[in-house]
């Protein structure tokens, strides 16, 4: 269902001046971007904490959820291109905010959507972990 | 402070309850996330009052609440500071905060909040009511918990 455009983010203004835990977080969320474009779940299994709570379109959605519908999703239905991230570190916590666009086919038609998104990360045990996921989808 | 005080005839009783109340102020300071044993239900009592200060138009509760750094994205998307977000409470049409839902999960010093809220209100003299999904994250710093973002999704009535 969902295929990802790997677009790397690495380089731009924003990064300038990041910490080494701000760009492992921003290498993370690659990954994971890479991992669903493969619908990778081991990936996503190793990148998503247990206790992973994830909402889209409204709807509360756990690891499990999550993990099972990616595995039977078809990747031609769906296309994701991140636009632009922002890391923000505090301790063993962070917070990612960020855009990306969402193309898809409803109806035979192509359309798509633009979204913003909050993930948060925890490091556990040397690791980051995503623990929290959530989009919003732009109206303007 | 202390010598008005020894100044002002303080008794030796009142200097020790000073010293102890600035050793119990500095291990919070740095005591981890763990050792607060009722860090949910802090959480949920700052959740609580987070959404109480839109009915009470009480920006000064937020500034508390809310880390400098705070980020939040409303159910259109827009991205809000926590000065955009304490001057939105000035304007605040909301008359009920109704909490439906709420869970929290814990990871050391970092709480991450989900649930489900209902706000009513009059704006332009219609009354509205409008549900909404929330997700927020809490962080256990300086021996307080406060918030460090933020996300609202729109919910069908």
């Amino acid at each position: 269902m969902v295929l990802v455009c790997a677009t790397s983010l690495s380089g731009s203004a924003q990064e300038a001046g990041e910490g080494d835990a701000a760009k492992a977080v921003r290498v993370l969320e690659d990954e994971r971007v890479k991992a669903q474009s493969r619908n990778d779940n081991h990936a996503l299994d190793l990148i998503f904490d247990n206790a992973l709570v994830y909402i889209e379109s409204g709807k509360l959605v756990t690891k499990g959820d999550y993990l099972s519908r990616i595995k039977s999703a078809n990747p031609q239905l769906q296309q994701i291109v991140p636009e632009a991230m922002t890391v923000r570190t505090v301790e063993n916590t962070a917070i990612v905010v960020g855009t990306y666009r969402e193309t898809y086919v409803k109806d035979g038609k192509s359309s798509s959507k633009r979204w913003r998104f909050v993930d948060t990360w925890v490091k556990k045990q040397g690791s980051w972990m995503l623990v929290a996921a959530a989009a919003v989808p732009l109206s303007k | 402070m202390i010598a008005r005080m020894l100044e002002a005839g303080t008794t030796v009783k009142t200097l020790m309850l000073v010293a102890l109340l600035a050793c119990v102020r500095t291990s919070a300071s740095f005591a981890p996330a763990d050792a607060d044993s009722d860090a949910e239900a802090k959480v949920v009592a700052m959740q609580h009052m987070w959404g109480q200060a839109y009915v009470s138009k009480d920006p000064k509760a937020l500034e508390r609440i809310l880390d400098d750094a705070f980020v939040n994205v409303d159910s259109d998307g827009m991205l809000q500071t926590k000065a955009e977000v304490v001057a939105e409470v000035n304007t605040s049409t909301t008359a009920q905060f109704l909490t439906e839902s709420m869970a929290v999960h814990l990871h050391g010093g970092t709480a991450i909040v989900t649930g489900v809220f209902e706000i009513k209100g009059v704006s332009r003299g219609k009354p509205y009511a409008q549900r909404e999904r929330f997700v927020d994250t809490w962080l256990y710093k300086n021996g307080q918990w406060i918030s460090i973002a933020g996300l609202v999704t729109r919910l069908g009535q």
